[in-house]
């Protein structure tokens, strides 16, 4: 027994050590990389790059220097406010006609990590009344579930309010809806121009739409192809009010999903894989630009309004474990513990194990240090036999 | 004679141990006067919703977080540092016990005294919190303080290791293990970020428990 807790203090030490002493020295050497902003120009049919940590900010795809003013002209619907204060926004882009306020209708920024991903998920909603006939929406008083049936609790008694749940319920069951919801997605926010209820997906990985029009349940079956299923669906709110979502398969594709005919509509990109990768979606009145940055390159995939590939564009970039102190801190440690990760919003100890064997040179260095220490002191301590 | 030494134990500790208590229940009640007071000012269902959607940890009020760490620390230390003044824990060992079950015994007792003090503490929370919130957001405050209430336990073993280990240098190793160790419980995190990490956090929490024994090996191998 006093083995095994001898045994034990070793293992709690490696834990702790190896979660520390990374972190450490992580705090003292790592520097910042700043990601690189690639945006394609409606006017050149390029890509325009702006690195902030870069001698040459400004450069187009080949390397050639810009200045600042001549990289926001290339991207007039970007920079629009500046260059209209420049006084040098065009009348018209790829032969068309420009008005300001119309293109900017058309403009999205959409932008999701990881870690939001891998997030512990709210379990309750608020279902906003979305025909209310009122300029803001207004908080319910009750938030919603979707267990083994669709349940609304009343925030103020702590009670759930049996006759609005029946009436959902009913409705959704009589849509086909398999009880429980596997993930209830929406905007559950006052703060946005109207509500449009939320996207859930229930036990046999059907797509509902769900949402309340004077006080009575909106339900609408969305026909997916095959067996499609969802890493994540994002609701959004952008200013054309062109789709409900963007919505992430299993297979790393990319769709939207419109309003009122409810299409699933594919943009043509590949490898979009939220899990992993951190993924930008800017729209404009000509393209939309996908941007996927994961660790060691930065890609930007151009599509057409027509969700059809233009171009793309990648680009690698310089990663911890091929810095100079990165390597370092692999021939200095076997592994690191984290208890947090870049890519997860939860606690949990995530194990990066090193990617080279130089850490046993350093390991075996400090045993043979070790065993020396060891032996110094036994001889020290031999008691000397007086003569 | 294994009556006696729990008994002995009882005595060392009952006071902290009721004061650590009473510190509980008087944080837990304040933590739901706060609740009260917010459900009253801003309305039920935007306190829900801040709780849900804004990362609005009720929990956290009156340094909740350091309460097991505390009490366990102050039980822990109540406990043991008696036993090392004038090394009255030889007198344990010269009982006619086993020595390590004598001292498992005593490190029992201390976190039989914790859990109870827990199980009052997360039972109080869980029956306020009932009043006031559903399950949903019941269940994710109790993962959330889950960790803290096995960082005390963790903070009890380790304190006892550190106070029973009669070698300066091998009490500051110890002391710096801890200080890596504990943090882990603490995390300033989301609600229910914890839930994957607990399995392995109670795992730990288990296996700590046995450390002490060589502490009290070492002590009577008369190390010095």
């Amino acid at each position: 027994m006093v083995k095994i807790s001898r045994y034990i203090l070793v293992f709690t030490a490696i834990i702790g050590l190896s979660v520390v002493l990374p972190q450490f020295y992580r705090m003292a050497f790592e520097k910042p990389t700043k990601t690189p902003l690639i945006q394609y120009s409606c006017i050149d049919h390029d890509f325009m790059i702006f690195r902030p940590d870069a001698d040459d900010k400004w450069t187009n795809r080949e390397g050639t220097k810009l200045t600042r003013e001549a990289y926001e002209k290339k991207l007039p619907l970007m920079y629009t406010r500046q260059l209209v204060m420049d006084g040098t926004m065009p009348d018209s882009i790829n032969g068309q006609k420009i008005n300001i306020q119309h293109t900017g209708i058309f403009r999205s920024i959409f932008r999701i990590t990881p870690d939001e991903i891998h997030a512990p998920k709210p379990k309750l909603y608020p279902l906003f009344e979305s025909k209310s006939g009122r300029a803001n929406l207004e908080m319910p008083g009750d938030f919603f579930r979707i267990t083994w049936r669709m349940e609304f609790i009343d925030a103020k008694s702590n009670k759930i309010l049996e006759e609005k749940s029946r009436m959902f319920s009913a409705v959704l069951y009589n849509r086909g809806f398999k009880f429980p919801a596997k993930s209830i997605n929406g905007i559950p926010t006052t703060r946005k121009s109207c509500d449009e209820g939320y996207l859930v997906i229930d036990s046999a990985n059907q797509l509902f739409h769900v949402k309340m029009a004077k006080g009575v349940p909106f339900v609408r079956k969305v026909d997916l192809p095959g067996e499609m299923k969802f890493k994540t669906i994002q609701c959004v709110d952008f200013s054309d009010q062109l789709y409900y979502a963007y919505l992430f398969t299993e297979n790393n594709e990319l769709y939207v999903l419109t309003p009122y005919d409810y299409m699933l509509e594919k943009f043509e990109v590949d490898d979009i894989n939220p899990d992993e990768y951190e993924i930008r979606i800017y729209g404009d009145y000509f393209n939309f630009n996908v941007i996927t940055i994961g660790s060691g390159f930065i890609r930007t995939q151009v599509l057409n309004r027509d969700h059809n590939k233009v171009d793309e564009y990648t680009e690698t970039r310089p990663t911890y474990q091929s810095s100079s102190e990165g390597k370092l801190a692999q021939f200095l440690f076997p592994a690191e513990l984290k208890i947090t990760d870049d890519k997860s919003s939860f606690v949990n100890f995530f194990l990066t194990v090193s990617q080279s064997y130089w850490w046993l040179i350093f390991s075996l260095v400090l045993i043979a240090g070790q065993y020396f220490i060891i032996r110094l002191q036994k001889k020290k301590s031999e008691p000397k036999l007086l003569t | 004679m294994w009556k006696s030494i729990l008994y002995k134990e009882w005595l060392k500790i009952r006071w902290f141990a009721f004061i650590y208590a009473a510190l509980g229940i008087l944080v837990v009640g304040n933590i739901f006067l706060k609740v009260q007071h917010d459900f009253e000012f801003s309305q039920a269902e935007n306190y829900w919703y801040s709780i849900l959607f804004q990362g609005n940890q009720f929990y956290e009020y009156s340094l909740f977080k350091f309460v097991p760490l505390l009490g366990a620390l102050v039980i822990a230390l109540a406990q043991y540092f008696p036993e090392t003044v004038n090394k009255r824990i030889k007198l344990t060992f010269h009982l006619p016990l086993n020595e390590n079950k004598a001292l498992l015994a005593m490190m029992l007792f201390g976190a039989f005294c914790l859990l109870a003090i827990a199980a009052v503490l997360v039972v109080l929370f869980t029956g306020l919190s009932g009043m006031y919130f559903p399950s949903e957001i019941i269940q994710s405050a109790l993962i959330s303080v889950a960790p803290w209430f096995l960082c005390g336990f963790t903070v009890y073993f380790l304190t006892a290791l550190i106070v029973l280990e009669p070698v300066w240098k091998y009490r500051f190793l110890y002391l710096l293990v801890a200080a890596t160790l504990v943090p882990i419980y603490l995390q300033t995190a989301a609600a229910r970020a914890y839930s994957p990490a607990l399995p392995l956090l109670i795992v730990f929490t288990v296996l700590l428990s046995v450390a002490l024994l060589f502490s009290g090996y070492r002590f009577r191998k008369g190390e010095m």
